[in-house]
């Protein structure tokens, strides 16, 4: 069974506010002080591969990670690898800048990319990634590839040449079954990304990694996108304006915190 | 812009009534349709919904397309696409949007590519200018915002809880309700439902929590987790979580509170052992008063807190919650006080 897993590197979203300046003559928004990862979301996508590959003992599970972009971090994806992933297809070109692209333009080249990578049985995304969270890619690419789409999948099993889903909905969840090939997009409720060991980690860069340009996927010029920035802005999410509550001990700035609040109203007493 | 409608997909709860979200939707779609000079119309699906539609006719619209079908009774995204597309085909709205629900993560993204055209997701408002209509979603975490011009007809977006007042009824105008005839059969679906279970998912109780007690790396366990639902149980309200608790398997990712899990606007939010990464602020600052409990004074969830106690949440937090306690057993076995 091949599986392909598209990952994605972005600013680590759980930095401290003030970490994204925005550049207004490349209308563009630039990340200060922190360091990439890989999309929250794309490594549920994975662990989710990770899970089949695990139960799937008798048939041989190969995981592709592929990522699209410009200056991809080897780092970021040695983590892909060392989870667990056989190989790393970058497609890397600057006209790939993901903040250029719109849902549209980057389904349609990660669609090119695994149309040239040519035999899979499942795809899986995140469910969307950690910096526009767009969350259009990954039926996207399944429309580009004339498969279906599951989303928000929770769980993911092999059953009889078909892929079960659990998908969240709003009451809890529901059951679904695919034919495969399909798309997957993955929610949270997978579970984190195993953590890799030592050995893993030094294995991983021996494990086959491949660079694609636009031009070996088929891509000249620049992507057509439907989406156009006209503009960022900051807007101040809450103001600064903390009163600390005090106590000789933490239990009783603790009951001192729950008076102050019944007495403001804050809390019905 | 072409002559159609601006039209929301309104979605229907458990009871048939309207979605919150969907009148809020309601509500900018009639700001954007003022501007743009089109009309209004709203589209609901579903299985027997005449009741529906006509609780939607209530609002200050000028059409209510219903689509009422029994494989539409509940959602199926292959089903529901077919449908839609039927309905596109016969109103040629010049615009679509949709709440950013559950239902509508799945819906849109498939309408949009099957119309070939472009869709923003998860806004929180619109600007029509010179160059045409914008909408406007927060983007890396949270505070920054983009402004997004769509090319491209019908444009769509799909709007965030509480980014809107909702709409209210009102009879202003004569509301035309049309039945779209909908033909639809299983045969061209790939996806099967084979089971629906209910339970487990508390995002939504979450969601419409007037106070919500949540929890962070700094709760240290799954054991930790049973202080903040003491609490969140007496006062009435729901537990949430940053990130790391529902990574780390301490509690459901169902209750994750953030850019990347659910939004929430409670009254109060109470952060305990929460350090406030970007992300997590994102998906709380629309709480009305935000009180913060860690032990780390630099932390940053303090910089957007309005009341904070700096200490351990192990002592903080029992006598904290003992105290309301004690008070509100006070108050009943007292009477009337003055």
């Amino acid at each position: 069974m091949n599986i392909i897993v598209c990952i994605k590197q972005v600013p680590d979203p759980e930095g401290p506010p003030g970490s994204y300046v925005i550049n207004p003559a490349l209308n563009r928004v630039e990340a200060r002080g922190i360091p990439p990862v890989l999309s929250l979301f794309d490594e549920n996508a994975l662990e989710a591969a990770l899970r089949i590959k695990d139960t799937l003992t008798h048939d041989e599970v190969k995981i592709t990670v592929m990522s699209m972009g410009t200056r991809i971090s080897g780092a970021v994806l040695q983590k892909a690898l060392a989870a667990g992933a056989d190989e790393l297809v970058k497609i890397e070109d600057g006209a790939l800048e993901s903040a250029t692209l719109d849902s549209h333009a980057t389904a349609s080249a990660l669609a090119s990319a695994i149309r040239k990578k040519g035999k899979y049985d499942l795809i899986f995304t995140g469910r969307q990634a950690a910096d526009w969270n767009a969350g259009q890619v990954g039926i996207g690419i399944a429309r580009f590839l004339g498969i279906p789409a599951v989303t928000l999948a929770g769980k993911v099993t092999i059953k009889d040449g078909h892929a079960v889903v659990e998908r969240v909905t709003p009451r809890g969840y529901e059951v679904v079954r695919t034919p495969l090939p399909s798309l997957i997009a993955v929610s949270n409720e997978v579970g984190a990304l195993r953590y890799p060991t030592m050995m893993q980690r030094r294995e991983a860069k021996h494990k086959p990694v491949t660079s694609w340009s636009t031009a070996d996927i088929g891509l000249y010029g620049n992507p057509e996108t439907r989406l156009v920035v006209k503009g960022f802005f900051v807007r101040e999410m809450r103001q600064g304006r903390c009163e600390i509550i005090e106590g000789d001990t933490a239990a009783t700035a603790g009951l001192n915190l729950a008076q102050r609040l019944m007495h403001d109203g804050v809390i019905s007493p | 812009m072409s002559e159609g409608a601006v039209t929301v997909l309104v979605e229907l709860t458990e009871e048939k009534g309207i979605e919150p979200v969907s009148r809020e939707c309601l509500a900018m779609a009639g700001k954007i349709a003022g501007a743009c000079g089109t009309k209004l119309a709203a589209v609901v699906m579903g299985n027997a919904i005449g009741d529906a539609a006509g609780e939607v006719s209530r609002y200050d619209i000028d059409t209510v397309y219903t689509l009422d079908h029994p494989l539409l009774e509940c959602y199926e995204s292959e089903l529901y696409e077919a449908a839609f597309l039927q309905f596109y085909t016969i109103a040629r709205p010049c615009g679509i949007l949709m709440g950013h629900t559950l239902l509508s993560i799945d819906l849109a993204p498939r309408i949009a590519f099957a119309l070939g055209t472009s869709l923003v997701t998860d806004c929180t408002g619109f600007e029509y200018g010179a160059e045409g209509l914008c909408f406007i979603k927060p983007v890396y975490s949270g505070n920054i915002y983009a402004s997004l011009l769509i090319r491209g007809e019908p444009f769509m977006a799909t709007i965030r809880l509480k980014s809107e007042e909702p709409a209210l009824p009102s009879q202003k105008r004569h509301v035309e309700i049309v039945r779209v005839p909908v033909e639809l059969d299983r045969t061209g679906a790939a996806i099967e439902v084979l089971e629906r279970v209910v339970g487990e998912n508390r995002g939504a109780d979450l969601q419409s929590a007037d106070i919500v007690v949540a929890g962070g790396r700094g709760i240290g366990s799954a054991e930790g987790f049973e202080l903040l639902k003491n609490l969140a149980g007496m006062l009435g309200g729901a537990v949430g979580a940053s990130r790391p608790p529902c990574d780390l398997g301490w509690v459901s990712p169902a209750i994750q509170v953030g850019q990347t899990g659910g939004i929430v606007s409670p009254s109060v939010y109470i952060a305990v052992g929460i350090s406030g990464s970007m992300q997590h602020i994102a998906g709380m600052a629309g709480a009305k008063t935000v009180v913060a409990v860690n032990k780390d004074p630099a932390a940053t969830i303090f910089k957007i807190a309005d009341y904070g106690v700096v200490g351990d949440f192990r002592e903080v937090m029992p006598a904290f919650t003992g105290a309301i306690r004690d008070r509100r057993k006070g108050g009943t076995t007292q009477g009337n006080r003055t």
